[in-house]
């Protein structure tokens, strides 16, 4: 058993903090927040001359053809850095799905651009159950000669606003899994998006399709197959999401430790009182557990394992571990971690929405129960 | 990173798996239970002699001193799929003494112990806590005076759990009162059986024994000392960071059994297995165990790749025992009222292993220094935070 980041990937890991502290402190994060877009152009030129977005595309495709531990590593410094904008979304999303289930002309035609950062994906899949379940998919996709014709509601589709397609989930027949994905413009007639307020700043939308239509060419995947491809997605989609919440404890850990040396109350630093030690103890339990979660899961999928019950297991626990773990934090600072203007907030949000995303605690535990035999 | 075993390793796995199938007869594991799985009952030491004569027990020293020079994570899972069995499991000779005696003790006390030890020949119990001497380890009083050929020791120990069934005490006394008490400590090896000592037994809740020790004159040879004299605080404290590890494989096997219950077992007209409430409850223990084993074999990594853990045992201790608590008390919520029944009850369910695990697991978070303890050295050595 090995538990470390190989070379490479400390490599990534460094040159990816370097980056984001100069381009991405938390002024930008805040900034981001409250504009419209969420992002620059000049960070995201950035990060595509670093090559992130190529990071796990194959090669033959222009991609960097690294695995996903790679990626993992690199995520969890954009959690360390409450990094802003559609990398999640395009890459991560939109990458893996289309590697999944895309044709070889779907693959050529999309994943050269996704690579350099030009071309920009994300997932359409939720609805208003706000449900990753198959039956909640109402969108439908009716075939009209040539055509998909799409018409329905998707809600929390992240970064709508710039993505170039849309990998858009539809109901293709009557089965609950009668389920397919189809690329469809962002542009197209009849598609509209509206921003969806949230509490971290995230820019999600809520997406209608009023007859929009769509070549069967760009059916990713069979029709009605789309359901298995979902299902790995959203694992791989969960795995990410932990280790971006792996990549923040070790920055809350920075804005918690100092502070417990230095603020004096009673005429000794704060951290020499045990009860403050113990909360701080327990930050370490949960760092450490919800680190190794993202490590095993994220190992088996790169090692072409199994990974079903591991990555369920990580995100119910990571998800659940982050926010005590943030709370933990929130004691220890006190008043100030309360603080619009103290950083930790910023995390504070995050951890609730990356607990929701791709499946809470709760949806995970299921999927265990069942993969227990249950 | 990698989170398999080797294949060398696996196949190793099977081997000790394939013997205990084999060795362990239904009475070893009714004496191991009934010891609380410490080393030392009569059934149980025929069994692990022939179970140590393949390097299992001590599978990390080196072959000189009886072990295969393997892995730390190889040792960890042997002690794990013991655990998992309810074979002997609890060894402080082979598990605690010996590491430091290996580090710490002269050429002639290495060869006097190590070697028995191995072979599982040899179990001492663990002297260290006493009346006053509990989370505070350094408050130890009972007295060795250095009377030139020997010691003369006087004193009381107190929840020393393996000494009724162990040969030799791995004890922590005071051989100097004059200095900051840790700096006044020595380690020593006494045999249970010397003239002096008397054995009272403590019963616990979970039916098992420990005991009070008293020392009125006891003679205890020179040779005996551990290393140097008035270092044995460091020692102990050292010691808790090599071969220390809680394995979960006891409580694993209870939960296994727990949920191939719910699934034969049917309430209000349903398997209790397809009760939301049940599954959710169920999952998350599954998941505590499956974080509980990257603590477990983290620790072992660290080990494996020469370095010496510093807060990681601490915290694995504290999760593992937590763990089993959380548990246990799973299990018993899911059993529900049948849960109360004790072994030998004619409805009791699961031979009544849960209502024991239910009483047993009180101490998880108390013995082996306090849970407190383990997050006060994590907090003070891991993060460096102020000392009070």
């Amino acid at each position: 058993m090995d538990f470390n980041l190989n070379e490479e990937q400390l490599m990534i890991k460094d040159a990816a903090r370097k980056f984001l502290a100069k381009e991405c402190p938390s002024q930008f994060v805040r900034a981001m927040a409250e504009d419209e877009k969420g992002y620059t152009d000049q960070i995201w030129q950035g990060m595509a001359e670093l090559g992130w977005m190529s990071l796990l595309i194959p090669e033959e495709y222009g991609g960097f053809g690294g695995n996903f531990l790679d990626l993992m590593t690199l995520i969890a410094e954009m959690g360390y850095a409450a990094l802003p904008g559609p990398f999640f979304s395009s890459v991560v999303l939109g990458g893996l799905t289309v590697m999944e289930a895309g044709s070889e002309v779907q693959k050529k035609e999309i994943l050269p651009g996704l690579a350099t950062g030009e071309r920009m994906l994300s997932l359409a899949w939720t609805e208003t159950d706000g449900s990753y379940a198959p039956e909640a998919v109402r969108l439908t996709a009716d075939r009209e000669g040539e055509e998909y014709v799409l018409s329905g509601t998707k809600l929390f589709v992240p970064d709508a606003h710039v993505a170039d397609i849309l990998i858009t989930v539809a109901r293709t027949g009557g089965k609950p899994t009668d389920i397919s994905l189809l690329l469809v413009e962002a542009k197209s007639p009849g598609l509209a998006i509206a921003p969806l307020v949230t509490m971290g700043g995230d820019k999600q939308f809520e997406v209608s399709f009023d007859r929009v239509k769509v070549p069967r060419t760009n059916l990713l995947g069979s029709n009605n197959g789309g359901w298995p491809v979902l299902q790995k997605i959203l694992l791989m989609a969960a795995v990410a999401k932990s280790a971006e919440m792996m990549g923040g404890t070790e920055r809350i850990m920075e804005l918690v430790l100092p502070w417990t040396k230095e603020r004096v109350q009673f005429g000794r630093p704060i951290g020499s009182f045990q009860a403050i030690q113990h909360h701080c103890a327990d930050m370490v339990i949960y760092k450490d557990t919800l680190t190794y979660m993202v490590y095993q899961a994220s190992w088996r999928m790169t090692a072409g394992l199994p990974f079903e019950k591991e990555a369920s297991m990580c995100k119910a626990w990571v998800s659940d571990a982050y926010r005590k773990f943030v709370a933990l934090g929130h004691q220890v600072l006190g008043g100030l971690g309360f603080m619009e203007e103290h950083d930790l907030g910023l995390y504070f949000k995050r951890a609730k929405a990356a607990e929701l995303f791709f499946g809470d605690p709760d949806f995970h535990r299921e999927l265990v129960a069942r993969q227990m035999g249950l | 990173m990698e989170f398999e075993f080797k294949p060398e390793e696996t196949k190793i796995l099977g081997e000790v798996r394939a013997f205990i199938k084999a060795e362990a007869t239904p009475d070893m594991l009714e004496e191991s239970l009934s010891i609380g799985y410490c080393y030392g009952g009569k059934l149980g030491r025929e069994f692990i002699k022939k179970f140590a004569a393949n390097g299992w027990l001590v599978p990390s020293w080196p072959a000189q001193y009886g072990g295969l020079g393997a892995s730390a994570v190889l040792t960890f899972a042997i002690r794990d799929e013991m655990a998992y069995h309810g074979v002997p499991s609890i060894f402080v000779a082979a598990h605690m003494a010996g590491p430091t005696i290996m580090h710490v003790g002269s050429d002639e006390m290495k060869k006097e112990w190590l070697l028995p030890i191995a072979r599982g020949e040899v179990e001492f119990a663990l002297g260290y806590t006493e009346p006053q001497a509990g989370s505070d380890l350094s408050n130890v009083t009972l007295r060795a005076v250095d009377k030139g050929d020997h010691f003369l020791l006087n004193g009381q120990k107190t929840f020393n759990t393996h000494s009724h069934v162990a040969d030799y005490h791995w004890l922590a006394c005071r051989t100097d009162p004059d200095v900051k008490k840790h700096r006044g400590m020595s380690m020593m090896i006494v045999d249970l059986k010397s003239p002096g000592i008397t054995i009272r037994p403590m019963i616990t809740l979970a039916g098992w024994q420990t005991n009070e020790v008293y020392y009125d004159d006891v003679v205890v040879p020179k040779k005996n000392l551990v290393g140097e004299m008035n270092k044995g605080f460091y020692y102990l404290m050292a010691a808790l960071d090599f071969e220390r590890m809680f394995p979960a494989g006891g409580y694993r096997r209870i939960f296994e059994q727990v949920v191939d219950h719910v699934k034969k077992t049917v309430v209000n007209g349903q398997p209790l297995s397809k009760n939301p409430l049940v599954r959710q409850k169920l999952a998350q223990i599954a998941i505590e165990l499956e974080a509980g084993k990257m603590l477990y074999y983290s620790l072992a990594h660290i080990l494996d790749s020469g370095q010496i853990p510093n807060y990681q045992a601490s915290m694995q201790k504290a999760f593992a025992t937590e763990t089993a608590q959380r548990l246990t008390q799973t299990c018993m919520e899911v059993l529900g009222l049948h849960g109360q029944l004790k072994s030998g009850s004619k409805w009791v369910p699961l031979a009544g292993r849960v209502e024991h695990q239910h009483r047993w697991s009180v101490v998880e978070s108390i013995y082996a220094g306090t849970n407190e303890i383990q997050r006060n050295i994590m907090a003070l050595r891991g993060l460096g935070l102020p000392a009070a």
